[in-house]
């Protein structure tokens, strides 16, 4: 059962992480603040090389050379600096304090041993114990999404279906009870049918265990299904964010904008959908100077070219763009180009 | 025009300790693909469509039924005989990443075809050169740019616009599009999609849709025909709009249910059906019996055949295989107002 105190909350500053290329240093993350609040989902959409993926193993300080955070900090409650930590502190941390759900979970299961052996590894590298009980637990949680917990602890990863990999992928996390989750692409590669069922489970095991979640994701679905606050990553900043419901029913920046356009739906004039011009920035070309995002923008204007756009904050909203404007209630630059989502 | 009518494919696994298993991947599948049209094929992974994309390709051979491509049915012809029309079907791949050959540059990826299709039409080698800037601005592609460059310097949705414009090389009149936008990134999806959808105005081709991702589907042709296949074998066929906003079969209501909901934009279909987690065998019922919430006794031992929709006036029909045939709106809804 899940511990008693409060699941942690996070607080990411300023964080930059660069990788060293033949031209130089170049950054994947750029002076990131998020701050995940206890308790919650938030999801982190982009596209690839959106710096994403970066972002969600700083939270592990797990950026593999030639990458490294070469600023900021990531607060953790009850863990302090992960960027400050080392060696056996950081080992410790990751897995008990952090558990990560790698993007296809089926390719980070051992081929070669059972999913029990596997749980027992685990938990001998983290010194635990009681390790018949951490197998009733991991069964308990098998049990608990939908599984056969006793059959699946004894099969290889073969004989399992995706979305049984992931379902362990998801054990494995939260096994020895991490109360901070990070999830990358937790149904990439699986079917519509799968994905609903591992998306209801996130939600649920999520609410029962009393977890802080991370959900990393390309899909906005998925972060609409599951997530209660959205940051929308772009060139390795992030520029909008907010409560999910609220930055889909009334997205600001334009990128956020541009991307729920790109998105054919079920129902409504298919005309509406529309492409986003240009194609994102790759860590080789993301703009040194200005917003990241003006090569794709209906709204470029002279102030984009240079400096970074102010991060303007409404509430428990903000977004970074100059067209998004300081003053209460209206968006005057945006609203007269695309003429719609007015309230 | 193309016709399919029963085609039957069984996959034979040799070995392993059981001795030979028999998977069978389509079970007697009939489709028509019209000039000029847009025709889907829906489904989870394993439910065969795949499969039957590759058979439509003449890249995989059949074990029953019958493929009649413009009139001449292809029983009728040696293999020899078979490719030219076989090659008017190109298949673009999923992945357009390893489509391409990475040490070749585009300009080379296009002139092989080319320089054959030269020979066979009797036109000058020149033409090849003209014809691949052509190709390239026709898939929206400045070929001063892409000609020089190898894949790895262009982005996912400039590859597959490249591998569309070598599948056009050969002047096909189908495009077999196997999930070819799921690897690419979501604000390049409709870029490509929107392309395929132009080339069939433009070029007056099929485009055969292989997906698992209904709203994409719609976007390639809404006057299309929808295919949902389970197991291998058509559950429910129909016109694109119907099958979405009035689907039959509870297969198709779950996996419209399963969308993601984009909440704040929308509400949820109000009958959304959840499968349930697959229970025992029926060797002779409904192949999705073991996961209906809604199946009865008949179902476990008789199995549904396609047949007519209820409550149905004119036009193209809509088809299911189900004994209890049910419209449900399980589709999300547009919040009012917006």
């Amino acid at each position: 059962m899940a511990p008693e105190q409060s699941p942690p909350g996070v607080r990411i500053r300023g964080l930059t992480v660069a990788y060293r290329t033949p031209a130089g240093e170049l950054p994947a993350v750029c002076g990131v603040d998020l701050d995940l609040a206890p308790g919650t989902i938030t999801g982190v959409v982009g596209e690839s090389g959106s710096g994403k993926s970066t972002l969600a193993l700083s939270l592990l300080n797990a950026v593999q050379p030639p990458g490294r955070i070469a600023a900021g900090s990531v607060e953790i409650d009850g863990l302090g600096d992960v960027v400050a930590l080392g060696g056996e502190g950081l080992r410790r941390a990751r897995g008990r304090h952090v558990g990560y759900v790698f993007q296809a979970a089926q390719n980070s299961l051992n081929p070669l041993k059972t999913v029990g052996k596997q749980v027992l590894d685990l938990g001998r590298s983290h010194g635990v114990a009681d390790l018949r009980g951490l197998l009733a637990d991991a069964r308990g949680l098998l049990d608990r999404m939908g599984l056969d917990g006793a059959r699946v602890l004894d099969s290889y990863q073969h004989e399992l279906s995706g979305g049984m990999r992931q379902r362990v992928g998801i054990m494995l996390a939260l096994v020895l009870n991490a109360r901070l989750v990070v999830l990358d692409e937790p149904t990439t590669a699986l079917d519509m049918i799968t994905q609903a069922t591992i998306l209801r489970i996130v939600r649920e095991v999520h609410a029962e265990r009393g977890l802080t979640t991370l959900v990393i994701t390309h899909d906005l679905g998925v972060v609409a299904e599951v997530a209660d606050r959205l940051a929308v990553m772009y060139g390795g900043r992030i520029v909008e964010q907010g409560p999910t419901r609220q930055v889909l029913a009334e997205p600001r920046h334009p990128y956020t904008r541009g991307l729920l356009r790109a998105i054919p739906r079920l129902v409504g004039d298919i005309a509406e959908a529309r492409a986003l011009p240009g194609r994102p920035p790759t860590l080789a070309d993301i703009p040194a100077d200005g917003c990241v995002f003006r090569e794709r923008c209906p709204l470029r204007m002279d102030a984009c070219e240079t400096g970074s756009p102010p991060v303007v904050t409404r509430g428990s909203r903000s977004a970074a763009c100059h067209a998004v404007r300081d003053d209460e209630g209206d968006r005057p630059a945006v609203a007269a180009t695309t003429g719609e989502d007015q309230s | 025009m193309i016709t399919g009518t029963g085609i039957t494919k069984t996959f034979r696994q040799r070995g392993g300790v059981l001795g030979a298993r028999e998977v069978p991947a389509l079970r007697g599948v009939d489709f028509t693909i019209p000039k000029c049209g847009a025709v889907s094929f829906i489904g989870e992974s394993g439910c065969g469509k795949t499969t039957l994309g590759r058979i439509i390709a003449g890249l995989e051979t059949y074990d029953a039924g019958e493929i009649v491509i413009d009139g001449v049915a292809m029983s009728s012809l040696s293999h020899r005989r078979r490719q030219p029309y076989f090659r008017r079907i190109q298949l673009i791949h999923q992945d357009p990443y390893s489509a391409l050959n990475p040490t070749r540059t585009i300009h080379q990826a296009l002139a092989a075809p080319l320089a054959l299709r030269a020979r066979q039409t009797g036109r000058p080698r020149s033409w090849t050169d003209e014809r691949a800037r052509e190709l390239l601005g026709l898939v929206g592609l400045d070929p001063d740019y892409v000609l020089p460059r190898y894949p790895h310097q262009l982005s996912g949705g400039m590859r597959q616009r490249v591998v569309i414009a070598r599948a056009l090389t050969v002047d096909p009149e189908v495009l077999v599009a196997d999930e070819a936008v799921s690897m690419i990134d979501v604000s390049l999806r409709l870029g490509v999609l929107a392309l395929l959808k132009d080339l069939r105005e433009r070029l007056g081709v099929s485009v055969l849709f292989i997906t698992h991702d209904v709203a994409t589907a719609r976007y390639i042709g809404t006057d299309g025909e929808l295919y949902v296949i389970y197991r291998g074998q058509v559950v429910e066929r129909g016109p694109v709009e119907t099958v979405i906003s009035a689907p039959v079969h509870p297969y198709t209501q779950a996996l419209l249910s399963a969308i993601p909901v984009l909440h704040g934009l929308e509400s949820p279909g109000e009958q959304r059906v959840v499968p349930l987690e697959a229970s025992g065998e029926h060797p002779d019922g409904c192949l999705f019996a073991p996961r209906c919430p809604f199946r009865t006794e008949r179902c476990e031992n008789e199995r549904p055949t396609l047949g007519p929709a209820p409550g149905q006036e004119g036009g193209t029909p809509q088809e299911h295989a189900c004994f209890h045939p049910e419209r449900r709106s399980v589709v999300a809804v547009p919040v009012s107002g917006r």
